[in-house]
């Protein structure tokens, strides 16, 4: 199994490096450049000359790709052409932002999915569990944007006035300061996630109650209790643990749209200004560390899809 | 001009959304109604935080005076610096800094003279060599700013400060518009050591704190020239890039206002007692950039056969959402010297298809340049193929990313599309017409043309000067290469615990960003 992790771990960086190659060469492919960009209906000969002297554009393809690489691999992550200040700086409060974003979907998604799911596999054909078929389905087929427009109207400028319908971070504070400006964000990111762990989890959970071994321990006269949180739920999670990582992973993705909606500073928002302004350092940090993370949540639902199936984690 | 105006939202489906079931917004909000309607009695308050929507902003973003480039920058740089002359909500020019701009007899030397005791929001006095500093900054060669252009002529060197209150500008040329010139908002004024970093300046507020991309607190500047403003203690702006947002904010009551008001939300903010629409006429304008240098618009009658293919009022009604007024091909609307008795051109298929014909150039196929820079242009692009189709001319509307659209091909498209803000005619000419300026989009040089403007640019005498533009009005009309189909209102909103915001012609939302008159109701 350790041998397993170090190839997976080789690959993972294999990943990131093509990443990085894709990301520069498509930003390369981006019509105009970064003064053109900044400038936009002012770039005027002139102006730009200037400005494309300050920003220190310009040098062939690969010196510029390489020059990027050789500052990455000494933790150098250069400067933003846009905003002039180092990358680092820009990219690290998005991305603690984004990381308290996702993190409070994903604590809360993840165990109400896994628990609504196993809930309605106890319960099949019962009303309950149509019900929640139902809305699952509805909920996984609308775009997470109409979700999150759909909230706003009904808890923020509609129907009630709840919470408020996007997020202004007070200078100085941090995202956590106000929660009440958290709510709909992460509500419309859990209502985005949990569907498909709900739906995976009732599907995986019904075919493993009926196996032979939950009979056999059925049979046995253990008590449903235990039948289904020591012998079923732990056979059950192997294949939700590739959902959830998938889920997460998608959750960087859709984080983009919904910090869109919300105006909710995190790193979804800031790639979308920094590919308008084809600023390449922030492009090429935000993309990699994206790429870091859905590495890291793969490996990670390989390494809990291991642990929780003796058949795999013994065989070698 | 700075800003780029806004960006249309790509989420056209959630504005829909949003504005069919916003109608509910309208009906749950009327216990606010009661409080709101007592507005418009009490005096003037001082105090509070005015907070303000804008669209757009960026990482770009920067608080330098004489480099705006997004939309949010338009407005801060408003609130911190300070012109020598400004405009007023008719388009009128007032003096600001200055009590008195005077030319000499040919136009070519200009004498600026200051108001008494003015002061930096630092509280050090603004004197002629601080004027000197502004103007050199903005026009130096190795980094020309955003008003350089319309300075080309100054003599950079020879500015001279007669006394502590009196600076003497010379041109190499007769230039009768330096006032015009001088009340554009990226010309504010600015100490001799300034740094925009720590952006000091004469304006009515004082940066507090600014984060690009995010939002920006100014509070007031006590320094302030003009007695018993600004009222307010505090503005907060805060960037929108997301049309949706803005308006939800709006709605939600965490901004007081917002600008441009999405055109589909407009009826909707109408039915709501606690929101406020400001709608103006502008001078601003919206062409198709026809390049006359350039086949199949070389020829004259392919210029008018186009101009009288467009159906102007349909324009206006589809894509301003009948927010605006029916242009007829000539800019500057709100000039005094603007000819409103020339017949207004109409659409006429048959004399556009004969046209056409004479000029060799029946069943035509062009392809329109055009990107989401500005609102209504995309749409207006796609009305015209429409329109076009009847004179059985195809227009392939070719949408590019603003990055495309702004990129090596700026300023050469065969036929394209641009956006303005209000501007007098001699202003606007020396932006576009002539040969030599920098947004010269059509590539007009007609020698008749350019002689008559020169010399109204050398002319003070205002009745003699405004005959020279209308003839020079004349000759756009006749074989020009803009098609100027409407100039569009600006459309704002705000709770209407707000007061002070009216109506104004600049075409910059929010009169003009004039937090300095605002006041709030609460």
């Amino acid at each position: 199994m350790r041998r397993l992790l170090f190839r997976r771990t080789l690959f993972g960086l294999f990943t990131l490096w093509v990443v990085s190659l894709v990301v520069f060469l498509a930003t390369q492919a981006l019509p105009g450049d970064a003064a053109q960009a900044i400038l936009g209906r002012e770039a005027t000969p002139e102006r730009l000359a200037a400005l494309r002297e300050q920003l220190n554009l310009g040098g062939s393809l690969p010196e510029q790709y390489f020059g990027w690489l050789g500052q990455l691999l000494s933790f150098n992550l250069g400067t933003s052409l846009a905003g002039g200040t180092p990358v680092a700086s820009a990219v690290g409060p998005m991305l603690l932002n984004s990381s308290i974003l996702m993190l409070c979907a994903a604590v809360i998604a993840i165990p109400l999915a896994i628990g609504i799911g196993t809930w309605t596999a106890l319960r099949k054909d019962s009303a309950v569990d149509h019900v929640t078929g139902i809305i699952t389905l509805v909920l996984a087929s609308l775009p997470e944007f109409v979700v999150g427009v759909l909230l706003v109207l009904l808890l923020a400028t509609g129907v009630f006035h709840l919470f408020p319908a996007v997020f202004v971070l007070v200078p100085g504070e941090q995202v956590w300061s106000n929660p009440a400006q958290l709510v709909l964000p992460v509500l419309t990111l859990v209502l985005a996630v949990s569907p498909y762990i709900i739906r995976i989890m009732r599907a995986t959970m019904l075919e493993v109650l009926e196996s032979q071994y939950v009979q056999q321990a059925r049979l046995k006269g253990l008590p449903e209790r235990t039948v289904v949180l020591r012998h079923a739920l732990p056979n059950a999670i192997g294949p939700v643990a590739q959902v959830i990582a998938l889920q997460l992973a998608w959750l960087i993705g859709g984080v983009v749209i919904v910090e869109f909606l919300f105006r909710f500073p995190g790193v979804g928002f800031q790639l979308i200004d920094a590919v308008t302004n084809r600023d390449l350092p922030v492009v090429q940090a935000l993309v990699i560390v994206i790429a870091i993370f859905y590495v890291a949540v793969n490996l990670l639902a390989d390494v809990v899809t291991l642990a929780a199936n003796p058949k795999v984690r013994t065989a070698s | 001009m700075t800003a780029h105006r806004r960006h249309k939202s790509s989420h056209l489906i959630t504005a829909l959304a949003l504005g069919s079931l916003m109608a509910l917004s309208a009906c749950s909000s009327g216990a606010s109604a009661v409080q709101a309607g007592a507005d418009s009695v009490s005096d003037p308050k001082p105090g509070g935080n005015l907070r303000v929507g804008i669209v757009g902003g960026s990482a770009k973003d920067s608080l330098d005076a004489h480099a705006p480039v997004t939309h949010p920058d338009q407005a801060r740089v408003i609130q911190l610096y300070d012109t020598l002359a400004s405009y007023d909500n008719e388009h009128k020019i007032q003096m600001a800094l200055a009590d008195s701009i005077t030319p000499s007899a040919d136009a070519t030397t200009w004498t600026v003279h200051l108001r008494d005791g003015l002061k930096f929001s630092d509280g050090r006095p603004l004197t002629a060599e601080d004027v000197i500093f502004t103007f050199r900054r903005i026009t130096d060669p190795a980094s020309p700013q955003s008003g350089a252009s319309a300075l080309s002529t100054l003599n950079r060197d020879a500015l001279k400060a007669t006394d502590s209150q009196t600076v003497v500008f010379s041109f190499s040329a007769p230039n009768s518009t330096f006032p015009d010139t001088a009340a554009q908002y990226s010309l504010g004024i600015v100490p001799a050591d300034y740094d925009p970093k720590k952006p000091i300046g004469a304006g009515p507020f004082m940066m507090e704190t600014f984060t690009a991309g995010q939002q920006s607190v100014f509070v007031k500047n006590p320094h302030y020239w003009q007695a018993g403003q600004p009222l307010v203690d505090k503005v907060t702006i805060i960037d929108f890039p997301d049309d949706t947002a803005r308006v939800n904010a709006l709605l939600g009551g965490q901004v007081d206002a917002i600008d441009q008001l999405p055109l589909g939300q407009v009826n909707v903010v109408k039915a709501n007692p606690a929101m406020k629409v400001l709608e103006s006429a502008t001078g601003s304008w919206l062409p198709f950039t026809m390049r006359v240098d350039q086949e199949p618009f070389n020829d004259p009658k392919v210029r008018q056969a186009f101009r009288l293919i467009i159906d102007r009022q349909q324009m206006v009604d589809q894509v301003l959402g009948g927010h605006g007024t029916v242009g007829n091909d000539m800019y500057s609307p709100l000039d005094p010297c603007y000819p409103s008795d020339t017949p207004q051109r109409t659409q006429d298929i048959e004399k556009a298809k004969q046209l056409l014909a004479e000029a060799g150039k029946s069943n035509l196929t062009v392809d329109l340049v055009t990107s989401p820079v500005a609102a209504g242009l995309v749409e207006a692009a796609q009305v015209f193929a429409q329109q076009a189709k009847a004179a059985g001319v195809t227009v392939n509307v070719k949408k590019v990313d603003p990055g495309e659209f702004y990129g090596e091909q700026y300023l050469q498209w065969t036929f394209a599309q641009d956006f303005w803000f209000t501007r007098d005619y001699l202003s606007q000419a020396s932006n576009s017409g002539f040969a030599t300026s920098p947004y010269n989009e059509t590539h007009w040089a007609d020698q008749e043309w350019t002689e008559l403007v020169t010399r109204a640019q050398a002319t003070t005498d205002s009745e003699t000067r405004c005959g020279l533009i209308k003839k020079a009005q004349q000759i756009e009309f006749e074989r020009g290469g803009n098609i100027i189909w409407g100039f569009p209102n600006s459309v704002d909103a705000y709770s209407a615990a707000v007061q002070g915001l009216t109506p104004d012609k600049s075409g910059i939302p929010l009169t003009s960003f004039g937090f300095r008159n605002a006041w709030l109701n609460k």
